[in-house]
């Protein structure tokens, strides 16, 4: 897939509509789970549907029917929805969370399509991945500062560390996978995951 | 003071999801313990924020989205109504037995959640001064364990045909290479030969999550080994 941030505008101007806009929509998450407002759902839903689809469609493989994508895009909204009163902007932007929200969905298709029984008594993809762990919240200014500063940082990665990490995050591969798909050493993908990682963490308001 | 976490690599496929369950849960704790990684998890998850808001947008192949958020409303209205006529099931609590045990005082939710569905755990002592408990996670391919070692007890020196994670819970051990107290997230590679020391004045609890089992080192190890008896499921 191609690696989208480097064909990105010139952007200064673009940056800062683009943080003032995921703002919007953290306001926009914040009066659905006060208010259950359905207008600022529906908003939402306009602006994350077709974004789930293309995340998804970017991962090739079985998975990326058009009912797959549109089933995705159901249950995650449903816990947007059901969630938003526990949402706080505080701590992280609406994509940010909404992310936390498909990756767990993901997590949850695929344990459902292997051959594990998932038993009621399980543990369920929330009490693992369990976003509320974080006690510390930054001020609102820092958290979207720091939401535009990685934006820039990807932008930034040369080339072959953002192909792993897409890869990670969006065909949702372990590094061995990564290894095995790119025929490159698994110490080699390591190693590019870490230097991105290091480089993405240069940026941010300490 | 935490001074052993699970490296970027690992942090980071468990933000994206894709490390498996068990070893998961073990991050999962430890996160609980640790700060650091805990605003290391939220860069991770800024990442993947922002990969979601650059995705190229796509239009449902089949429907328009005003239909399939009519759709969507309808089904959350349905789950609303059956949610007011029937209030979900209070969460079971984990037994009062384990509860009351100091050792257990202070673990993470996650490892509360896990007590909860074995609410009767089975010690079986696997050499003196060692025991462990298996638990039921709801997947097989990684054993999932708790392990105590009684004070000052030294566990037989044992090399592992996987990789192996041990989170400490309660109290602290010690190895050639470092002492490890409450929060230590430490991975050992099939090959990395140990032999773990509870501290002398208090047991230790950890929490184990084994690929394979774990294989003892030298003749006397091989014929009092304790853990031959672990097999893989």
């Amino acid at each position: 897939m191609a690696v989208k941030y480097i064909n990105r505008g010139s952007a200064a101007t673009v940056q800062a509509s683009e943080k003032t806009r995921d703002d919007e929509w953290s306001n926009l998450l914040v009066r659905v789970g006060k208010d259950r407002d359905r207008a600022s759902f529906e908003q939402l839903f306009g602006h994350f549907a077709p974004l789930i689809r293309g995340f998804q469609f970017s991962r090739g493989g079985q998975s990326s029917a058009p009912e797959a994508a549109d089933e995705l895009v159901q249950e995650v909204m449903f816990r947007v929805w059901t969630k938003a009163p526990t949402f706080n902007p505080d701590k992280a932007s609406a994509s940010t969370w909404v992310f936390t929200i498909m990756r767990n969905c993901r997590i949850d298709a695929l344990r459902r399509s292997s051959r594990q029984p998932v038993t009621d008594e399980s543990l369920s993809v929330e009490d693992i991945w369990d976003d509320s762990q974080d006690e510390q919240p930054l001020v609102f200014l820092q958290q979207s500062r720091n939401q535009s500063a990685i934006a820039q940082g990807l932008q930034s990665l040369p080339p072959e560390q953002s192909h792993v990490i897409e890869k990670a995050y969006v065909e949702g591969k372990s590094h061995s996978e990564i290894s095995e798909e790119l025929g490159l050493p698994l110490g080699t993908v390591k190693s590019r995951v870490r230097l991105a990682l290091k480089k993405l963490q240069s940026t941010l308001v300490r | 003071m935490i001074q052993y976490h699970p490296d970027n690599n690992m942090l980071l496929e468990y933000a994206s999801g894709s490390l498996n369950w068990a070893q998961s849960l073990a991050v999962s704790a430890h996160i609980h313990f640790c700060p650091q990684c805990a605003a290391q998890m939220k860069m991770l998850n800024n990442v993947g924020g922002n990969l979601l808001s650059a995705s190229a947008p796509v239009a449902s192949a089949q429907r328009e989205d005003t239909a399939l958020f009519g759709d969507l409303m309808q089904r959350i209205e349905a789950r609303e109504n059956e949610e007011r006529e029937e209030p979900a099931a209070p969460a079971k609590t984990v037994k009062e037995r384990v509860s009351r045990d100091p050792a257990f005082s202070a673990i993470p939710p996650v490892v509360k959640k896990l007590l909860a569905q074995n609410p009767v755990l089975k010690w079986r002592r696997l050499s003196k001064g060692l025991k462990e408990a298996r638990l039921k996670t709801g997947q097989n391919q990684l054993e999932v364990a708790f392990h105590r070692i009684a004070p000052g007890s030294k566990v037989a020196e044992h090399d592992h045909r996987g990789k192996e994670i041990t989170l400490v819970l309660y109290g602290s051990f010690s190895d050639g290479e470092g002492v490890y107290s409450k929060g230590d997230f430490l991975v050992r590679e099939p090959g990395q030969v140990h032999r773990p020391t509870a501290t002398q004045d208090q047991e230790c609890l950890c929490l184990s999550v084994v690929e394979a089992p774990v294989a003892l080192t030298g003749l006397l190890g091989r014929m009092m080994n304790p853990f031959l008896s672990l097999k893989p499921q």
